[in-house]
């Protein structure tokens, strides 16, 4: 994020101004072209690493602009975006209908797509893939399925010695983007959940004995790391701390009854199941999609943009960078996205998305 | 009168402490009026804690608007601030007493005035400091050294019984709040000692009391006030106590802690945990049931200390031999 700032300050005042200078011999007006202008990005933890990546290598082809990112939780992300303290509010949640009518002229643009994985740290078994279904998930994190060797899961693994432990299901304590498309998953497969939970950012977890919270991404991998027979849900951009930190990875279980792990295959699939479905404003859900070959848990990831902007140059300036975020060539190229596991948007999906770009003004 | 416009400035001023606190209560009670009037007693006493479904177009419930299924009850963080700041204290005020007894009578004084900085700088650490060697060191060894080992000395007793889990919970957040209180009860206490008078001090000598003894009867009872004022300043800062206690407490949501080991969640860190999902209300009952939460936080910690000068009586007094 102050990669920027440690340029040589000399160098930097010397380009300012050959910029300047060439933008006013450009345009024409020189008092609103020489200075830089900022952007500020906030929101999404699990955008943030993206951004991070993209951030350098597009002001590194596009000075003049500086755009300082920071990863504050998507409800953050969309609050900072619509009272305009952040001109980009990255969220891994769509907006609900109500927060859209008292918010007409902001925008949901996907940039790219996201998938979340369900680990656990099992002695022993962290080696295999456990097979695991939203309901079997839904009986564990509300106490219904106490032990690992409960017959619900053994059911769905033939073969594997299961031991009998207590699992610690773990949750996110902040406002969450996971904990909304996990809490989808476990909503869309399992009726029960759907009414007595639901799904959001964050809910009301049934109450387990011994349940944890953790903060953030990097504090669920720790604390799953440090609880034996926990299990937690993790963003894919953590899948090298996962690792790391030896966990398991499930194999979960779709709407076609399948079991799959989160590859480029199976969630690209899933994507395309919902390409057709995506409505013009982009707010949709794509967890639990239809198709033998789609993983259950994946997302848009989102910049909340208010379509109305101070100035025309911020305006001017926005739509440049998002569109050079969405282009598959730029900041959907496989370069940028394979760093953090996300999928690049599908052409239709990119185009619906430069169509609200262009209605930034 | 050539003393008037400089009392005039001291009232101002002064004032202006009283003046801030009647509008923090003020706000926070006018803030959080919607959502007092949609709770009511039931926020007290409930212990589920649910946003209901934000993405379902809300209703009218209660004559005003929230969403569907919202129902905020906070008892579980109540019992969870009480209880985190009370092991804190049973834990910090015997070494804090201690370390304060040591400083001022068991050191040459060359080694007292480093020493004492020392103990004085603890106090001015970071809370969030604390929190990441509690969340990074403490937690840890809770699940694998102190719980299993509290576990098979005191097990006998229930609250000490039971699955040690993962190390996040109510016994680390009480050490770690127990060791941001004791350099504060230290400190003060230990400063409270050094006024002492001599002549108390050698009265007791003159009947022929050891050192000990002249602390433990003489010294200590002469400040029994301000350790009484020192502990309300402790339990004060463990009550509010907010990033530090988020990182290692667990975040418990809708249950009781069942023994020491078990995940709690305090008011304070529930407050900044639950703040950004809470701006995802479009209603901002949410926002305004966490800021009902902050007004009982303020109204708990300022009964705390009206019951702690009850108990003690005038405290002010009791400095005096």
């Amino acid at each position: 994020m102050l990669k920027n700032s440690s340029r040589n300050p000399v160098k930097a005042a010397i380009g300012g101004t050959v910029l300047a200078l060439t933008l006013a011999g450009v345009m024409g007006s020189p008092t609103a072209s020489a200075r830089t202008l900022n952007i500020t990005e906030t929101g999404s933890t699990l955008l943030y690493p993206l951004f991070n990546l993209w951030v350098p290598a597009y002001t590194h082809s596009h000075p003049g602009v500086r755009i300082n990112t920071q990863g504050t939780g998507s409800g953050t992300g969309i609050s900072e975006a619509v009272s305009g303290v952040a001109q980009i509010g990255a969220s891994d949640a769509y907006m609900s209908n109500m927060q859209m009518k008292q918010n007409p002229t902001i925008l949901n643009i996907p940039l790219a797509i996201s998938a979340q994985t369900v680990n656990y740290n099992i002695p022993g078994l962290n080696g295999i893939h456990l097979k695991l279904s939203g309901p079997v998930l839904a009986g564990i994190y509300d106490g219904h399925i106490r032990y690992w060797n409960a017959p619900a899961i053994a059911q769905l693994n033939p073969g594997v010695r299961l031991p009998h432990h207590l699992i610690t299901p773990i949750h996110r304590t902040d406002g969450s983007g996971d904990t909304f498309i996990f809490s989808q998953y476990l909503s869309f497969s399992t009726p029960y959940w759907n009414s007595h939970a639901g799904y959001g950012t964050t809910i009301s977890w049934p109450a387990v004995p011994g349940g944890l919270g953790a903060l953030g991404n990097p504090g669920m991998v720790q604390a799953s790391a440090q609880t034996p027979y926990s299990i937690a849900y993790i963003g894919v951009s953590f899948t090298k701390e996962v690792k790391r930190a030896h966990l398991g990875t499930a194999m979960l279980k779709n709407r076609a009854g399948r079991f799959l792990l989160p590859t480029k295959k199976t969630v690209t699939a899933a994507a395309a199941q919902l390409v057709k479905k995506t409505p013009v404003d982009e707010r949709i859900s794509l967890v639990f999609a239809p198709g033998a070959g789609s993983y259950p848990i994946i997302n848009y990831e989102y910049a909340i943009v208010n379509d109305h902007q101070a100035n025309g140059d911020m305006a001017q300036a926005l739509r440049t960078f998002l569109s050079w975020a969405v282009d598959t060539h730029e900041g959907n190229a496989r370069r940028f996205l394979r760093q953090v596991r996300f999928i690049a948007l599908p052409a239709r999906i990119s185009a619906l998305s430069r169509k609200q770009i262009a209605k930034i003004h | 009168m050539k003393l008037r416009p400089f009392r005039i400035v001291l009232v101002l001023v002064t004032s202006l402490i009283p003046l801030a606190l009647l509008a923090i209560l003020v706000f926070l009670a006018r803030y959080s009026w919607p959502a007092l009037t949609f709770n009511g007693w039931h926020f007290l006493t409930g212990h589920t804690w649910n946003l209901g479904n934000l993405y379902a177009d809300p209703v009218v419930q209660r004559g005003v608007l929230a969403p569907v299924g919202a129902n905020y009850g906070i008892l579980v963080f109540i019992v969870g601030t009480l209880l985190t700041s009370a092991i804190a204290l049973i834990i910090a005020v015997p070494i804090s007493l201690g370390v304060a007894v040591f400083l001022a009578e068991g050191l040459r004084s060359r080694l007292r005035t480093p020493l004492s900085f020392v103990v004085e700088m603890l106090a001015a650490v970071p809370s969030v400091v604390y929190g990441l060697w509690g969340y990074a060191v403490l937690t840890p060894l809770v699940a694998h050294t102190l719980g299993p080992g509290l576990r098979s000395v005191l097990g006998f007793i229930p609250f000490f019984s039971g699955a040690v889990g993962s190390g996040y919970g109510l016994l680390a957040a009480s050490i770690v709040l127990a060791l941001m209180v004791v350099p504060i009860i230290a400190a003060t206490v230990r400063d409270a000692l050094a006024q002492v008078p001599s002549e108390t001090k050698e009265a007791a000598y003159a009947l022929g009391a050891t050192h000990f003894e002249v602390v433990r009867r003489a010294m200590l009872p002469a400040v029994r006030g301000n350790i009484i004022g020192a502990c309300i300043l402790g339990l004060g800062r463990a009550l509010g106590e907010t990033m530090a206690v988020l990182m290692v407490s667990g975040g418990a949501l809708n249950y009781f802690p069942g023994n020491i080991y078990s995940p709690v969640t305090t008011m304070a860190s529930f407050i900044v945990s639950q703040l950004d999902s809470a701006m995802q209300d479009p209603t901002g009952m949410a926002v305004r049931s966490l800021a009902e939460i902050a007004l009982i936080l303020f109204i708990i910690s300022v009964l705390t200390n009206i019951i702690a000068r009850l108990l003690t009586g005038t405290s002010h007094n009791a400095s005096a031999v």
